[in-house]
């Protein structure tokens, strides 16, 4: 899950955007691992993710994953994935598998400042990161900022440019709302890392722009 | 992907979808443009065909094709790998692996990420300069297996011209290298036909630091406000 790493975006624009991943490894504990995972998806879903899913369901919340398909896949798969729009979401679960001690590795995404300072709230030691050194190459193959700001939320590349710019014409012309517009680009990424309520607030704020 | 021209009334509704760009109104149907799409299934799986005549055609399932569907497609797991997506464990399960230990940085260069795509060809180009290079390229990644000289970076001629959404040379260097390795590869990046997104894994310093910021940042390279931090709940933990 190299693809919760490039979120575009300003330092504004992030916050409230957590990606988390619960990973077992194929060389050490992905053995087994299902019981662990759907403990680690309890806890997850207790805080009431944005979104959650995974490619081995096919599919995420916001395209009608139900958590408990969702939970099912579990003994065939090896992670966990969701997205947060609150810090105080995401420092409830980290307190809840900090007690549950699963052995499974964690990996929060967000603005680098802001997860370690909740780490150091809760009494947790940050073990590694993996930093952003930004876009390179042709660059004049890239899309206008707002639009890469929307679709690198799925690192995956599922959500193409010509869909969020023509979700954000539908919203700015009034034939489509922020809600319906997160909703609707969310939906192509299934492991469930784009975050519906960030697009949301993005989209509404084009709106205003434009209004 | 491929659409039934029987089947297709023109409704246009997956053009849109489609991350390559690669769909098109035809004269008689909306039509994919093979050599262009990458076998993600984006535009099956929108769900947005009235009359189901969007389809994987078998050509997608055989060699060297078929590596299109395996890098783009993140529900398409490696046979030999065991693994879907892109990449590897990297960083994720570092605190149980020790993947990547105190004295070293990981690197990843995505290539055709964000929403690009990328032949083949883009990623030997600059495999055959890392190679020169003292590096550990990373041989769990699936890229790995395209290879054919594992020494120069050659890949396997059949597959240099197929397309993926995106994929990712992973290696590891020793921290005396960083400015070494990236001035070296700038010009190399700055050169290719596609987009790269750049990544680097390293450990917190024990005092719960990031020192690599500050030389990034030095070197004009400076990283975002925004990553991915293993947190340290694995078990049993390799390095502290």
């Amino acid at each position: 899950m190299s693809h919760s790493l490039h979120r575009n975006g300003t330092t504004e624009n992030l916050q409230n955007d957590y990606t988390f991943y619960a990973r077992a490894s194929r060389f050490v504990n992905r053995e087994g691992c299902g019981p662990k995972l759907r403990r680690i998806l309890e806890i997850i879903l207790a805080e009431q993710p944005v979104n959650f899913g995974s490619s081995q369901a096919g599919k995420s919340a916001r395209a009608g994953l139900d958590p408990k398909e969702y939970a099912q896949t579990l003994d065939k798969a090896y992670g966990v994935a969701c997205c947060f729009s609150g810090k105080e979401a995401l420092k409830r679960a980290l307190v809840k598998l900090k007690e549950a001690d699963t052995g499974i590795s964690i990996v929060a995404g967000g603005l680098i400042d802001e997860i370690t300072a909740v780490a150091e709230e809760i009494g947790i030691t940050p073990h590694t990161a993996f930093l952003s050194l930004g876009i390179h190459g042709k660059k004049a193959l890239l899309p206008e900022e707002e639009v890469l700001e929307m679709t690198t939320m799925c690192g995956h590349g599922m959500v193409s440019f010509n869909l969020a710019r023509a979700v954000i014409k539908k919203v700015q012309s009034g034939e489509m709302s922020p809600e319906e517009g997160g909703t609707l680009l969310a939906q192509p990424c299934p492991c469930g890392i784009f975050n519906s309520d960030r697009c949301e607030a993005l989209l509404r704020e084009l709106r205003e722009k434009t209004s | 992907m491929r659409i039934d021209p029987e089947k297709c009334i023109s409704c246009l509704e997956c053009i849109d979808y489609c991350p390559m760009k690669c769909i098109r109104e035809g004269a008689e149907a909306t039509v994919i443009d093979e050599k262009e799409c990458v076998e993600c299934g984006v535009c099956l799986r929108a769900g947005v065909c009235p009359t189901d005549a969007i389809f994987m055609p078998e050509e997608a399932f055989q060699y060297p094709r078929s590596i299109r569907r395996e890098f783009s497609d993140p529900g398409v797991q490696y046979p030999t790998l065991k693994q879907g997506g892109r990449g590897t464990e990297e960083m994720k399960t570092n605190d149980v692996t020790g993947r990547y230990r105190r004295g070293e940085f990981g690197m990843a260069l995505e290539f055709g990420r964000p929403g690009t795509g990328t032949r083949i060809s883009e990623i030997e180009k600059v495999l055959k300069v890392l190679l020169k290079m003292d590096v550990e390229v990373e041989r769990n990644n699936p890229v790995f297996l395209l290879l054919k000289n594992e020494k120069t970076g050659e890949m396997k001629p059949e597959v240099l011209n197929e397309k993926v959404l995106s994929a990712i040379l992973e290696f590891k260097i020793k921290e005396n290298q960083l400015e070494d390795v990236v001035n070296t590869l700038r010009p190399v990046l700055d050169d290719v036909d596609t987009v790269v997104s750049w990544g680097l894994a390293t450990r917190f310093a024990p005092d719960g630091t990031l020192p690599v910021r500050s030389r990034l940042a030095q070197i004009g390279l400076p990283a975002r406000p925004n990553a991915k931090i293993n947190m340290g709940m694995g078990r049993p933990v390799v390095e502290a």
